[in-house]
């Protein structure tokens, strides 16, 4: 605190500056204990280069500095050229004068996580910006300064819009300078794509919009949906709320389905090498689509497995629905079970079951997704693009991509003993059709027979899967070199197998589940009985303690007994003294 | 005993490979007591995610493998572990970012980390590019490691030459001189540990960054010095 001169005819003006009330040990003049423990170094006498002195005059220097300019946060970059000695022991102190609160208390305050600068940055913008403009929405100002919120591939701009940031934040409130001349504005077009139009009403949804399901390309904003307009033959049902606020902050813009689609399938092509990745994506660069597959909740599980050679998302992704099982939701037991036999006489039936079954398991998706995974979700939008695009090949990855999808949502939400069941009647009958998909089957079978014989080796259906998923590949592989007659065959075949792998998916998930049963039943029971064992135990306890007491007040009985005959005898003696002649007994 | 003078006792390795027109640099840590076959499987993936030509593998894992036994060589010794503050000073390039800086550092301060500085540094200077935060760590490791060699071989020399006093003084005189700044001069009553104001500018830190025209240029004259 600064103290001008006393002067007797004004009030002495002191500077206040606020600390925290759990410093308040603080005084200029000495060193408290909490300094003494917590920066031991400067009192143990290990060495000259570290008095008490020395650490007072870190400290202090360190205070004036930040108190120079109270609102604006210190760095230690900024005390340290000032300060001789080591900069590891510096950072010490300043680290500790900054937990204290003794400087950067009022300061504005930086996002702590330092890998979310390009967030942070836009957070303390918008926080300053916030204050003067009062509160307009997120998105007008997001999509207002593309500067500050470009990815790092673009280094000279991305410097400028760090320039701009620092600038904006170090105290020039409200000023909201213009872009630099040499900016160069390599992602606008997509900005701009990303900003929605409404279908109904023609203006920009900013914050949020709602998406027809249906048809992907169909938006309206907010407003009019509230208010009703939901265009013609559409219904409120229909639409699903995207929420546009929180997209724009991360780097390279949101992803569009078909992007995230083509995503999905260079990477399931191509793996690990992100050029290829990136080239098949045109619009998004190689840090984009990593980060994107890293965000997508399976996203990490592909590029693991991509990694191990060809195998698809399935055991992975089986794995994730593991970890994801709430409880089994049995209401749609029966109706899961009749579709899924209803499947199967289709296939049967027709025989080019090419153009219905995508229908069919379309169908099967809508249900599903009311278990409320957002997986589901996400491939049924998928699909919706797929009808657009028209894709042959991405059709059929993502049809056997649906069915591993369906085939751990089923096992979730079925008992186990019944998609056991179900699984090995369908196959008998897929098999029973005809002989050529049994050799494709056949070796299914043993590993189905392998995966519900062996109930503690878990790994097995594991590797049934992969196995199985790439016996998968191998057949896609072969079938599409195919000329196109050939096609419709190969086709129904690879649609059986795809749902024959679903089924044994199924089956071995719920094997793994019926063993998680009877391990918790085990434990439950192990329970019950130790409960029942503490209230024998504590019955006896209060038994025990009854006896005690029980025999205490016998003793005192006894003792009562002893007095009561003494007087007695007391009194007979005396009668017997004074000549009582008779008395009576 | 030996070791790297800080929390981590992790080695800096660089590399500088050229075969069949191709020029392969690259500078990073490695954790010593990490099992050298770690060394193959990371050159395969280097030269795989580099999309470099095969032979790399062989040059890579041998120069890594190389410089790891060096550093072990030095491990069974002892180093002269007496107090030292060391000036490091910082001159590098990444990418399109320019370091220059100078500052002081405790050698036997062996719970110093390097990234952790590193870390405070980018944050506070305002650097985006991820590279940077590592370089700077390492320039700092390099330094250190050097450093530390160097005492090992003073620590050896006083042992030769513990002839008498005089030996050992002349031992501890030279050892003392040199990089460490003198601490009696330094910490003395009556000096200030804050530096006088016009000196500041030598010890700030400064970083600029450079347009693609400079870079090239930049590069150019690298490689022109190197060959």
């Amino acid at each position: 605190m600064e103290m001008p001169q006393y002067d007797p005819n004004t009030k002495p003006e002191f500077e206040l500056y606020t600390i925290p009330s759990h410093s308040s040990w603080f005084r200029w003049d000495d060193i408290h204990e909490t300094e003494r423990t917590a920066l031991k170094e400067f009192f143990d006498g290990s060495s000259i280069s570290r008095t008490p002195k020395i650490y007072k005059e870190y400290r202090d220097f360190m205070i004036n500095k930040y108190r120079e300019e109270p609102s604006r946060r210190l760095t230690f970059t900024q005390v340290r050229k000032s300060l001789v000695g080591d900069v590891s022991l510096l950072h010490k102190v300043f680290r500790f004068l900054d937990e204290w609160g003794l400087i950067n208390f009022g300061a504005v305050s930086r996002g702590d996580d330092s890998d979310n600068r390009d967030s942070s940055l836009g957070d303390t913008e918008l926080k300053n910006q916030v204050k003067i403009e009062e509160g307009a929405p997120n998105g007008v100002r997001v999509v207002a300064l593309p500067n500050s919120l470009k990815p790092i591939s673009v280094p000279n701009s991305g410097a400028d819009g760090s320039g701009n940031g620092k600038v904006a934040v170090a105290g020039e409130t409200g000023v909201k300078l213009p872009p630099l001349a040499s900016y160069s504005d390599v992602f606008g077009d997509l900005v701009k794509l990303k900003g929605f139009k409404c279908g109904s009403c023609g203006e920009q949804c900013n914050s949020g919009c709602y998406e027809y399901s249906k048809q992907g390309s169909f938006v309206i904003c907010e407003k009019c949906f509230k208010n009703g307009n939901y265009g013609e033959d559409k219904s409120k049902d229909d639409f699903r709320f995207s929420d546009l606020g929180g997209n724009s902050l991360t780097h390279g813009a949101t992803w569009t389905e078909a992007e995230t689609l083509l995503l999905l399938e260079s990477v399931m092509r191509h793996g690990d090498n992100w050029e290829l990745v990136a080239q098949n994506v045109p619009t998004k660069s190689k840090l984009d689509c990593i980060s994107k597959l890293i965000e997508l909740p399976f996203g990490e599980f592909m590029m693991g497995s991509a990694h191990e050679m060809n195998s698809c998302p399935t055991g992975s992704l089986n794995s994730l629905k593991e970890g994801q099982s709430a409880s089994s939701e049995n209401q749609n037991d029966v109706k899961m079970e009749d579709q899924v036999h209803d499947q199967m006489n289709e296939s049967k039936q027709n025989g080019d079951a090419a153009t219905e079954e995508p229908p069919a398991k379309r169908k099967r998706i809508a249900p599903l997704s009311d278990g409320g995974s957002t997986l589901i979700k996400q491939v049924g939008g998928l699909d919706s693009v797929l009808d657009n695009l028209e894709h042959y090949q991405t059709f059929l990855l993502m049809d056997c991509s649906d069915a591993s999808f369906e085939v751990a949502h089923i096992s979730t939400m079925v008992g186990p003993h019944v998609t056991a069941a179900a699984a090995e009647a369908a196959v008998a009958a897929l098999c029973n059709e005809s002989s050529c998909p049994r050799e494709i089957f056949d070796g299914d079978e043993d590993y189905l027979a392998n995966g519900l014989s062996s109930p503690t080796m878990v790994s097995d259906p594991e590797r049934a899967l992969q196995v199985d998923a790439s016996k998968m590949e191998e057949n896609q592989s072969e079938t599409q070199d195919a000329s196109s007659e050939k096609n419709d065959v190969p086709l129904n075949l690879r649609i059986r197998t795809a749902t024959a792998t679903a089924l044994g998916a199924a089956a071995a998930n719920a094997k793994l589940l019926a063993d998680q049963e009877d391990r918790e039943i085990e434990h439950l029971v192990a329970i019950i009985i130790e409960t029942q064992m503490k209230k024998l135990h504590s019955k006896i306890n209060y038994f025990d303690d009854l006896e005690l007491i029980m025999e205490k007040e016998y003793n005192e009985m006894m003792q009562l007994k002893e007095c009561l005959v003494e007087e007695r005898i007391d009194v007979l003696e005396r009668a017997l003294k004074t000549g009582v002649s008779k008395w009576r007994s | 005993k030996f070791r790297m003078p800080t929390a981590d006792n992790l080695v800096p390795i660089r590399l500088d490979i050229e075969t069949e027109g191709q020029r392969y640099k690259d500078a990073f840590t490695w954790n010593p007591s990490d099992p050298d076959s770690e060394v193959v499987v990371f050159a395969k993936r280097t030269v795989r995610d580099l999309k470099l030509p095969p032979q790399f593998i062989t040059q890579i894992a041998q120069s890594i493998q190389t410089q790891l036994t060096e550093f072990r060589s030095y491990e069974g010794q002892d180093m002269y572990t007496a107090e030292k503050i060391v000036p490091i000073k910082l001159d590098l390039r990444v990418n399109h970012t320019l370091i220059k800086d100078h500052f002081l550092w405790d050698l036997n301060n062996y719970e110093s980390d390097p990234e952790e500085f590193a870390r405070t540094f980018c944050n506070d200077m305002g650097i985006e590019d991820p590279e940077v935060g590592p370089a700077v760590a390492f320039a700092i490791r390099e330094q250190l490691y050097e450093i530390a060699i160097q005492s090992v071989a003073s620590a050896r020399e006083i042992k030769i030459s513990k002839k008498g006093r005089r030996g050992a003084e002349h031992a501890i005189s030279s050892k003392g001189g040199g990089n460490a700044l003198d601490l009696m001069k330094l910490f003395r009553y009556n000096s200030s540990v804050v530096r006088k104001r016009k000196e500041w500018y030598v010890y700030e830190p400064i970083v600029d960054i450079l347009s693609n025209e400079e870079v090239d240029a930049l590069e150019a004259r690298e490689d022109r010095n190197t060959r």
